[in-house]
């Protein structure tokens, strides 16, 4: 990139060609004022307060600056001031920021926008943040010229998050350029013209939106508030910690306002996290459950039939005795750890280390969604085997997007806005393999939908790969990748565009279009995720997307743009940290003799070198009595197992169930301890993103009373089972995994902070392979389409009051067609029945659904869709009918 | 009796608006003797040595425009005709199409010519629905005839040309706030750079020249660019149409060469034929609303774009309002002021919060409760404006201020000390906020 | 500024453009490469259509374009010939601006007021005048001069006034 040198209130400095005024001016630490300008948005120049004064060198006939009697350039001053905001440098350019001229134009900007600005700032929830405030207090005059008749508006609420003060409004765009360029939402117009202009709704009705709040981040003064925070605080009397949001894996970072043992709000940060300003709904309203009176506050013990209040050593006690007991009795493969996507890599890291090193089994699983086997590093091939892979910055600057099955609206908010603004702003193309027309799909945003048959989700990345692999032959395969290519090629010949066609549902010719998109792309991003990996030929299917990768060159011998979002915010820390039965922490094969060794001269003890159970083997094995003790950690199991039926068998089965929970759940009922435990607001630790980012959790507020981190529950387990555990803090115990583990050696918790480090280098071996899809089952019934959504009910959001509201109630969703074919209308009740169990919810018509498919969210834990049965195959199918009798609706 | 030189010379010709009419006194003959005979690049040439300046307002060389065009981009240009007339004072546009519409299409293919342009559209102010049905009227004539379409006089140049109607809005005047409005936003204007010559339309290379303008293009090319420059000064070559109004004997559109003084315009009976009713001059805005007034002592200033930048206004688009000395200059200024008020987009702060305030401060004035100090206010509040805004509209409200002011503001002095006019008006104003 | 929606809001659920109408929708989206271009003509077939802009003609002219709903809400009201209101029968529309104010158009607005017995923005109660001052029409050396419907009508006087008002049913 070519540098321009530029002088600044007399300083000089070379910046890239391009820059614009006001970033130059922050590189000499000069601070011209903005107000329309924002860093996500392409310059407005609409406020007019960044004016400075801008002179170029005085160009010659011959072409060249004509020089002063000093010797250096002769300065031409524009004759008008000029918005920083907008005006890019260019080379010898001189910029006066505080001049008289530049200064009196500013001066009267500023009077101009209190002109009509009203004087309330004593009742202004941006009062103390404000930047008309702070800027009025720097730059403009402490009396007013304009005294009567200020134009005025009325105060509106746009539905349950947005309250609209237009007075205070000074136009400066940010909310609905952001609305339609980041969130791809245009809910928020201007209306009206010149002083009468008002930002609202299509005729002043409730936002239409996914209600994520960045309107209110971006405005500048107090004219967008959130109504959950509305009179709760001033900004001064509160703490404000940066901490990363516990709802997915995309792990944004929330900056928490506290007060008291309160968390009152969050709201995102500039120039911080991989985020900065931006949130979902969920991490910006889903906080208050942190503050809920329904936390447990105690441990609880199974006495009799029921579960009594103790005290923690009491619990400790009888956790541990109990554990002893079991495995003396039963042996150690009698125990098995679940859950714990949610905690934070050193509580993952300390639960598999209790399971394997204390007691000695490798029954352990975080993934305990899932329906099938899926090897423990399986999605780290998937993703290029630990290649340094694709981040958020390169996410939005991509060319061509493909997005595997996952509605990144549910699933990975940020990920979607940045394919948003990618789009908008740069030139990114998106392609949505997706049965349903989700968010991003639509045409709007100019995408292309293979719009999939269900369950025939192998069978198009088998086609794409078939495709991509007919266009060209993949340059630069490692060694081991390049001698499968043949058998590949073979399996894949089967594949004809007949085939395509027919087993997708979608056109072979746009199939392979999708596919030469993506190999042509210079800069390019496969996303996938939960459904992926939840899917019931997810082995397969991770197989497949990784001869897909290696096809395309999405994957290549030195870097991945395979892109993985786990379900929830730890995920990956889970993998990382050995939370699977197979995988020691940092993808060590339990088989491999050496990487075993370092563990055990580590931890003194001798481990299994046996892979331990899956979570759906351990499902089956504790419904037959195999398991005896289960530990449930950070999940409702009975929600989440994909099977209900089966889960709740092997509670009422097992000998001793433990679980770590916030609330009282329907599995805490069922355990015999009980643990309380703190919230991702009141510990501290390290949460690894999709982006595989390992960052830094902040503690805003100290663990509600009588709860602990999920980390020091482990080590009292672990010490009363007469273990040598003595990690002060968690920070300890990350000391031991950088120690351990060379992705992290180096690390600490201070390198981690402020944006986090990203670690690459624990390769894989990468291979292809291929396995032939499972035929899709035909006949009677209609298929079961799950998947996330923005506005869920589980078992965090549940309990945050503005979340729950907009969540409203379980529901299923069809299509118009379908719908009437069915016979229902919305708010109907259908009746799903599966092989295992039947379901009966209210009706929401939504044309994205196929024909022939319903769609149930599983945000909605109280849906209870896995007591229909476990999906096996292709997928689930489910007879669907008009549920008749009222009385039953809902059930 | 010709009522013109050139744009108007044959402009009363009875059936004009048909292309039989048109043709027989010469129409299309431009377009028949330059495509296949000139190169593109020799008609910018040509209309650039015939020192055309565009009408619109701006003043700005049609020629040198053009050559901004880049000539190997791979996208779609465009040519877009300035139609929405909006500027107060100015009518002339309205005239010229109802009486000669083919004239403007015969300029917009050749324009679309010398550019590259494949399509043209002729954007109108809402107001113009029945011009916009005249014009669809000669281009669906110029459409049979093969003028228009696919393959122009046979030469393999395509060039498609349409009308669009805009609805309400002043703002949509300016170039940039025309093209978003024609791309179907609020009529905002946008960032220059990139001007619209490299990114206009679509984000595609456009030129955006008035109605005026591009009915001048013909003959230019048809007669070279040292005939046009028979009338005329050196600088401000050719003709302009001044569309005159206020109380004179015979307001309407004149075609004068450039140069011509403005009181011959005003006085002249080959014009004007003087003011009625025993009137006097007491000031001239002579280029559209937004240009500083002059006062009756400048009267002599020619009509040309240098004479008129010494006086200290300009000729802008031609719009010259006469103002008597039985009008209340406080009253005139509030008149304007509510018009800019009513039209700002409400874009940028300065021109949205600036011509609110001077509405306010004006409106108080002209109600007889002005305070000491509101004149400097007043100013102030203009200067702040000036230079500041996003578009020049922010300009074109202070400006009315700053003439006002410079020449007569010994009568807003008067209104604010003695609580009435100074003058002795011979009409109510209407003390109500405008419309 | 009132809290209230800009538009009334009980309009019918869901318009479509009636059959005579589609061929003028279509030829309009033909003249632009982008539909979104289409929005101004498709606001004006929809006042043609139904006299005003109902909410529901926005909507479908937001279908039609393939725009955000409060996206063409806010092209709608920032011109100001699109009524978001209903308007009478004739929509007598007085240009106010200095060229006409200099040649009595303030006058004459105040006589249509008294004649009419409505103000700015009114509509009488028989429907049949919706009466406005609007600003500059183009038509200044007509001065004063109004706009009723598409006509234009200039160089008016009192009587002149009167007598349009007659011919107007
Ligand atoms: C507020 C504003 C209103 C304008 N209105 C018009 C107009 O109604 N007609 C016009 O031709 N130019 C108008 N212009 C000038 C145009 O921006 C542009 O300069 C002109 O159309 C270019 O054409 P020309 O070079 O042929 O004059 C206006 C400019 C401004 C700033
Ligand atoms: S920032 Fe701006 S200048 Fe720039 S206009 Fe806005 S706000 Fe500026
Ligand atoms: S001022 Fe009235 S039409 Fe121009």
């Amino acid at each position: 990139m070519s540098m321009v040198k530029v002088t600044i209130d007399g300083r000089t400095i070379e910046v890239p060609a391009g820059t614009l005024i006001t970033d130059a001016a922050k590189m000499v630490d000069v601070h011209v004022p903005i107000f329309c300008s924002h860093s996500k948005l392409p310059p407005l120049g609409a406020c007019r307060i960044c004016v400075v004064e801008v002179g170029t060198p005085r160009m010659g006939p011959d072409r060249k600056p004509v020089l002063g009697p000093d010797g250096s350039p002769e300065i031409a001053w524009m004759p008008k001031v000029q918005t920083g905001c907008t005006t890019p440098v260019t080379d010898g350019m001189h910029v006066k920021t505080a001049s008289e001229t530049a200064t009196q134009a500013r001066k009267g900007v500023m009077e101009f926008l209190l002109v009509n600005h009203p004087l309330d700032c004593p009742v202004c929830d941006e009062g103390g943040e404000c930047q008309l405030q702070d800027l009025a207090f720097a730059f403009g005059q402490d009396f007013s010229r304009m005294e009567q008749n200020k134009r005025t508006f009325e105060s509106e609420d746009l539905g349950p998050i947005v309250k609209k003060e237009a007075n205070r409004c000074i136009v400066c765009m940010r909310c609905v350029r952001y609305c339609d360029q980041v969130m791809g939402e245009d809910a928020l117009t201007a209306h009206q013209r010149g002083a009468h202009t008002e930002i609202s709704s299509f005729n002043r009705q409730p936002l239409d939106c996914e209600q994520c709040g960045n309107c209110v981040e971006v405005c500048p003064v107090g004219a967008l508030t959130a109504l959950p925070y509305r009179f709760k605080a001033r900004p001064w009397d509160l703490r404000q910690h940066i901490t990363i949001c516990p709802h997915c894996s995309n792990g944004c970072s929330v900056r928490l306002g506290v007060r008291g043992m309160e968390v009152l709000r969050a709201r995102g940060t500039e120039n911080r996290g991989v985020n900065q300003e931006f949130l979902c709904v969920r991490g910006r309203f889903g906080h208050d459950f942190v503050n809920s009176a329904e936390r447990l506050s105690a441990p609880l013990v199974r006495q009799g039939g029921s579960l009594q209040p103790a005290t923690y050593a009491e619990a400790i006690a009888q956790a541990a005795t109990r554990l002893r007991d079991i495995a003396a009795a039963h042996g150690p493969g009698s125990i098995a750890f679940l859950g714990g996507e949610k905690l934070n890599l050193e509580e993952q890291y300390l639960f598999q280390k209790l399971a394997r090193a204390v007691l000695g089994t490798n029954n352990v699983d975080a993934r305990t969604r899932y329906t099938s086997n899926v090897s423990g590093d399986a999605i780290l091939r998937a993703t290029g085997g630990g290649r340094p892979a694709l981040t958020f910055g390169g996410l939005v600057n991509a060319q061509e997007v493909l997005v595997l099955f996952d509605d990144l609206q549910g699933e990975s908010p940020y990920a979607q806005a940045l394919a948003i603004r990618g789009q908008h702003q740069r030139g990114l193309h998106l392609t949505v393999a997706h049965p349903r027309r989700v968010k991003l799909a639509r045409p709007k945003f100019k995408s292309d939908w293979l719009g999939v048959a269900p369950g025939a989700e192998l069978a198009l990345v088998h086609s794409l790969t078939k495709c991509a692999l007919d266009q060209a032959v993949p340059a630069h395969l490692p060694a081991e990748v390049a001698w499968g290519l043949d058998a590949l090629t073979q399996s894949l010949a089967a594949w004809t565009p007949e085939r395509i066609t027919r087993e997708t549902g979608i056109p072979a010719a746009s199939v392979a279009a999708a596919a030469s998109r993506l190999l042509k792309a210079e800069r390019k991003a496969v996303l996938f995720g939960r459904a992926v990996a939840e899917h019931p030929q997810a082995a397969a299917l991770l197989q497949a997307i990784e001869n897909l990768g290696w096809a395309t060159g999405a994957l290549s011998a030195d870097q991945s743009s395979v892109l993985y979002s786990g379900p929830q915010s730890n995920s990956q820390g889970a993998l990382d940290a050995g939370l699977t039965p197979d995988f020691l922490p940092g993808y060590v094969s339990l088989a491999d003799a050496a990487g075993r060794e370092t563990f055990e001269k580590s931890w003194g003890c001798t481990l299994d070198g046996h892979a331990g159970m899956s979570a759906s083997e351990i499902l089956q094995a504790a419904g037959d009595g195999r398991i005896k003790a289960l530990w449930i950690v950070g999940d409702h199991w009975l929600r989440s197992a994909p099977d209900a039926a089966l889960a709740a068998k092997a509670l009422a089965a097992a000998e001793l169930v433990i679980v770590n929970e916030l609330f009282l759940t329907e599995t805490a009922r069922a355990a015999h301890v009980v643990f309380p435990v703190a919230a991702f607001a009141e510990k501290e630790g390290t949460v690894v993103n999709c982006e595989r980012r390992a960052q830094k959790a902040n503690r805003a507020l100290s663990p509600r009373r009588g709860t602990r981190p999920d980390w020091e529950v482990f080590q009292l387990v672990a010490q009363s089972l007469g273990a040598d555990w003595r990690y002060r803090t968690a920070e300890d115990v990350f000391r031991e995994i950088a120690r351990l583990l060379p992705m992290w050696n180096g690390a600490s918790w201070a390198t981690l902070l402020p944006n986090g480090a990203v670690w690459d280098g624990m390769r894989a071996v990468a291979s292809l392979g291929y396995t032939e899809p499972e035929a899709r089952p035909a006949g009677e019934g209609m298929w079961l389409l799950s998947g996330g959504t923005l506005f869920a009910q589980g078992s965090m959001s549940a309990h945050c009051d503005s979340l729950a509201k907009l969540a409203k109630n379980a529901r299923v969703f069809v299509g118009n067609a379908e719908a009437g074919r069915l016979g229902v209308r919305a708010g109907d009740t259908l009746e799903l029945e599966g092989p295992a169990g039947t379901v009966s919810l209210p009706v929401e018509i939504d044309d994205s659904v196929p024909p022939n498919a319903v769609f149930v969210p599983y945000a909605y834990a109280e849906a209870g869709i896995n007591r229909l049965g476990m999906p096996k195959g292709a997928g689930l199918r489910v007879k669907v009918r008009k549920f008749a009798t009222a009385a039953r609706a809902g059930a | 009796m010709s009522r013109g030189l050139l744009l108007f010379k044959d402009i009363d010709t009875p059936g004009l608006t048909g292309i039989e009419t048109y043709r027989k006194l010469g129409g299309y003959e431009s377009l028949a003797g330059t495509l296949g005979h000139k190169t593109p690049d020799e008609c910018i040439e040509i209309v650039k040595s015939s020192g055309l300046r565009g009408r619109g307002g701006a003043g700005f060389p049609t020629g040198l425009k053009w050559s901004f065009v880049p000539k190997n981009s791979p996208k779609a240009k465009y040519i877009v005709c300035n139609a929405d007339e909006s500027e107060p004072g100015t009518f002339k546009d309205r005239e010229l199409m109802v009486l000669n519409p083919h004239l403007l299409i015969e300029g917009m293919i050749l324009a679309g010519y010398a550019i590259g342009a494949n399509a043209g559209y002729i954007y109108f102010r809402g107001e113009f629905a029945y011009v916009q049905a005249i014009m669809d009227k000669g281009i669906a004539e110029a459409r049979a005839a093969g003028l228009v379409g696919d393959n122009v006089f046979g030469s393999g140049f395509k060039f498609e040309l349409y009308t669009h109607l805009g609805a309400g809005a002043y703002i949509c005047g300016e170039e940039t706030a025309l093209l978003s409005s024609l791309e179907g936003f609020r009529g905002q204007p946008r960032l220059k750079p990139p001007f619209p010559a490299v990114e206009g339309l679509y984000a595609c290379p456009t030129v955006v020249n008035n109605v005026e303008t591009i009915m001048n293009v013909p003959h230019i090319l048809k007669n070279g660019g040292a005939w046009y420059k028979q009338w005329g000064t050196d600088k401000s070559s050719g003709t302009k149409v001044l569309s005159v109004s206020g109380p004179v004997k015979r307001p309407g559109n004149y075609e004068i060469p450039l140069g011509l003084p403005l009181r011959t315009l005003i006085e002249s009976p080959e014009y004007c034929g003087g003011m009625r009713d025993g009137l006097k001059v007491k000031g001239v805005i002579p280029g559209g609303s937004s240009v500083p007034v002059l006062p009756a002592s400048l009267l002599d200033t020619g009509l040309d774009y240098e004479s008129m930048n010494s006086a200290g206004t300009f000729l802008g688009s031609g719009g010259v309002i006469v103002i008597d000395d039985q009008t209340c200059m406080v009253d005139a200024l509030w008149n304007l002021i509510r018009f800019y008020r009513h039209e700002s987009c409400g874009k940028c702060t300065p021109c949205r919060e600036g011509t609110y305030w001077m509405g306010e401060i004006l409106e108080r004035i002209e109600k007889g409760e002005g305070r000491d100090g509101d004149i400097d206010l007043l100013l102030d509040v203009a200067n702040n404006i000036f230079g500041k805004s996003f578009c020049a509209l922010g300009d074109a409200a202070a400006m009315p201020v700053q003439g006002m002011l410079k020449h007569f503001r010994e009568e807003f002095e008067y209104h604010v000390k003695h609580k009435r006019c100074m003058v002795n008006r011979r009409r109510n104003a209407v003390m109500e906020v405008g419309a | 500024m009132s809290h209230a929606p800009i538009m009334p809001t009980e309009a019918p659920a869901v318009l479509e453009w009636p059959d005579n109408v589609k061929p003028e929708v279509a030829e309009a989206i033909s003249h632009y490469p982008v539909k979104r271009s289409a929005v101004l003509p498709l606001l004006w077939i929809a006042q043609r259509t139904w006299g005003w802009c109902p909410p529901a003609a926005l909507q479908l002219v937001a279908r039609t374009a393939e725009l955000p709903e409060p996206e063409v809400f806010g092209v709608a009201t920032f011109y100001t010939m699109f009524n978001l209101q209903p308007v009478g029968r004739h929509h007598l529309q007085v240009c106010m601006t200095l060229s006409c104010s200099l040649m009595g158009a303030d006058r004459l607005f105040k006589h249509l007021e008294h004649k009419l017995g409505i103000g700015h923005g009114e509509t009488t109660a028989d429907g049949r005048f919706t009466l406005r001052r609007v600003e500059c029409l183009a038509a200044c050396g007509g001065g004063p001069c109004m706009q009723v419907g598409l006509d234009y009508y200039e160089d008016l006087d009192l009587p002149k006034v009167d007598a349009i008002l007659e011919k107007l049913k």
